[in-house]
């Protein structure tokens, strides 16, 4: 064996630090490929489409192209995408403690923020590839017209609902990680269904709000609203959409990684 | 290499007290040696070590690794750090090499590197004959020494180990102390924290006692030993007047 005492001036900082998350992200994708999370996964992606299938059986002259994309709407990037990341994000903490892993995790230079942000990313790639499937197979059932630019669109709105939702289940993972789930499961009917559809300046904080308006926008539907729900829209740009989404994920992770890498777990906390 | 001056580490409990679990320890490791931190549950032990781990932040007090302080300079302090525990973590569907090499990539070693130093851990730690084969598989010892490979993976020159051995069988723990001696051979400075004080008695180069947080005794085997025939007799000796005297009551290890 060598002689003890590698340098940290060996290595690089920056790339050492993408590559620990991308290794994160790797071994949580390995993890996710287990018989139970694919048989969840197959649920999520068979769901919406069998739910469209009911709706459209029922419907005697087919369905209403915008009453189809406003249902897959809710039922993939809002109902999948949230219970994706519940699964995926929230016991991004919990499990290692569980595990008896954190430990082995903490004591390494970059481990906790390699863990936040290589969790987080492996919650967003599962999650989203999941819904996008889900998007696609509820579209081609709803046998809509012009499917191809429909997918493409749910596909984006996926996208972003999983990055900034991803990011919001982080804080609970790191805040409360036995109780992250429910905790989860609180922030997003408080902060996305309630705050979310409260037309004032709390609701610009919100993914909900973002996605509805991105919706509204890309399907041409503002002038088609009545007053009222307009004002659950922002009239914004689609890029001051997208890129709020992004600065808010991008807040809310960074301070994820702060409050992980101040969090002490006595003991006691490991099974 | 490994240090503590004065440290102090108190929790609040659910019901609003204050629970000293170290209260004062001083130590050192130097290069070189190995030192057992030896106490009943709930004397500290696993406290003081998860402190110089950085795993918890000292209420005052000092604690070094590498010349790193644990509060000052944590990262540093974790690049010279190589922390194995009784349980060993390792995920059952990884294989060893996996193992290392995702830990590896988290120091941020460069590829090529971290390829020639897993090869050369295999060699050293005997993992050969179940380095590709799923840790899942392996039976205690085995993962051990997979756990003993992840925590070496960067090279640290300093190991801090909280008791290793509680998992395993005696040949286990006799084939774990036995790369044990020959790290320190190599110059690393290593601290062992253990319940098996035959396992230990001559193998270490010097014994920290702490009971109720504080340190009760110190010195080389010589200076604790001598006078009571056994490191268990000393052990005791050690505590027991201690016990009395302070009514020292457990704290959570």
């Amino acid at each position: 064996m060598n002689a003890p005492g590698s340098r940290p001036s060996d290595r690089s900082r920056w790339p050492g630090e993408i590559g620990a998350a991308l290794a994160v992200a790797s071994f949580q994708l390995g993890r996710m490929v287990s018989r139970q999370r694919l048989l969840l996964a197959g649920l999520g992606v068979i769901f919406p489409a069998a739910v469209m299938l009911a709706v459209r059986r029922t419907a005697a002259l087919g369905l209403d192209r915008d009453l189809a994309v406003a249902m897959i709407y809710a039922l993939v990037p809002e109902a999948v995408c949230m219970l994706g990341l519940l699964v995926t994000m929230c016991p991004a903490v919990a499990d290692e403690l569980e595990r008896g892993t954190w430990i082995h995790l903490a004591v390494r230079p970059g481990g906790r923020r390699a863990l936040l942000v290589g969790t987080y990313l492996a919650a967003v790639i599962w999650t989203s590839t999941v819904a996008i499937l889900a998007a696609a197979l509820a579209v081609f059932v709803a046998g809509v017209s012009k499917p191809v630019p429909l997918v493409g669109m749910l596909g984006a709105l996926v996208l972003l609902s999983s990055v900034g939702r991803a990011a919001l289940f982080a804080l609970p993972a790191v805040i409360l990680p036995k109780r992250a789930l429910v905790a989860s499961v609180g922030v997003a009917l408080v902060v996305e269904y309630l705050a979310g559809f409260i037309p004032a300046v709390v609701n610009q904080a919100t993914v909900s709000l973002r996605l509805r308006s991105l919706l509204v926008s890309w399907m041409s539907w503002r002038r088609q609203l009545p007053i009222e729900i307009q004002l659950l829209i922002d009239p914004q740009p689609a890029w001051v959409q997208i890129s709020a989404i992004f600065a808010l994920a991008a807040v809310l992770l960074v301070v994820a990684v702060k409050i992980l890498e101040y969090r002490q777990f006595p003991p006691s906390t490991e099974i | 290499m490994i240090e503590t001056v004065d440290l102090v580490k108190h929790y609040r409990a659910s019901d609003g007290s204050v629970v000293r679990a170290v209260d004062g320890v001083s130590l050192t490791v130097a290069p070189g040696e190995m030192v057992g931190l030896l106490g009943a549950n709930g004397a500290g032990k696993t406290t003081t070590l998860r402190v110089l781990a950085t795993l918890l932040k000292p209420t005052s007090g000092t604690a070094r690794v590498g010349g790193c302080d644990v509060l000052a300079d944590p990262l540093g302090a974790r690049r010279h750090l190589g922390y194995l525990s009784a349980t060993t973590g390792v995920p059952d569907r990884l294989s060893a090499r996996e193992i290392m090499r995702s830990y590896g990539r988290l120091h941020g070693l460069e590829e090529r590197h971290l390829t020639r130093r897993i090869d050369d851990l295999v060699r050293v730690l005997g993992l050969v004959d179940f380095a590709d084969r799923p840790t899942g598989r392996l039976s205690s010892g085995q993962r051990q020494r997979v756990s003993l490979a992840r925590a070496l993976v960067h090279d640290p020159p300093a190991i801090v180990l909280d008791e290793p051995t509680n998992a395993l069988d005696v040949v286990g723990a006799r084939d774990l102390l036995h790369l044990l001696d020959g790290l320190r051979g190599e110059g690393r400075a290593i601290l062992l924290s253990t319940h098996r004080l035959h396992e230990i008695e001559h193998r270490c180069d010097r014994f920290v006692i702490i009971h109720g947080g504080r340190v009760v005794a110190a010195g080389t085997p010589a200076e604790i030993v001598g006078p009571h025939g056994s490191l268990e007799a000393a052990f005791f000796a050690a505590i027991e007047p201690a016990s009395v005297e302070s009514g020292a009551s457990g704290t959570p290890a």
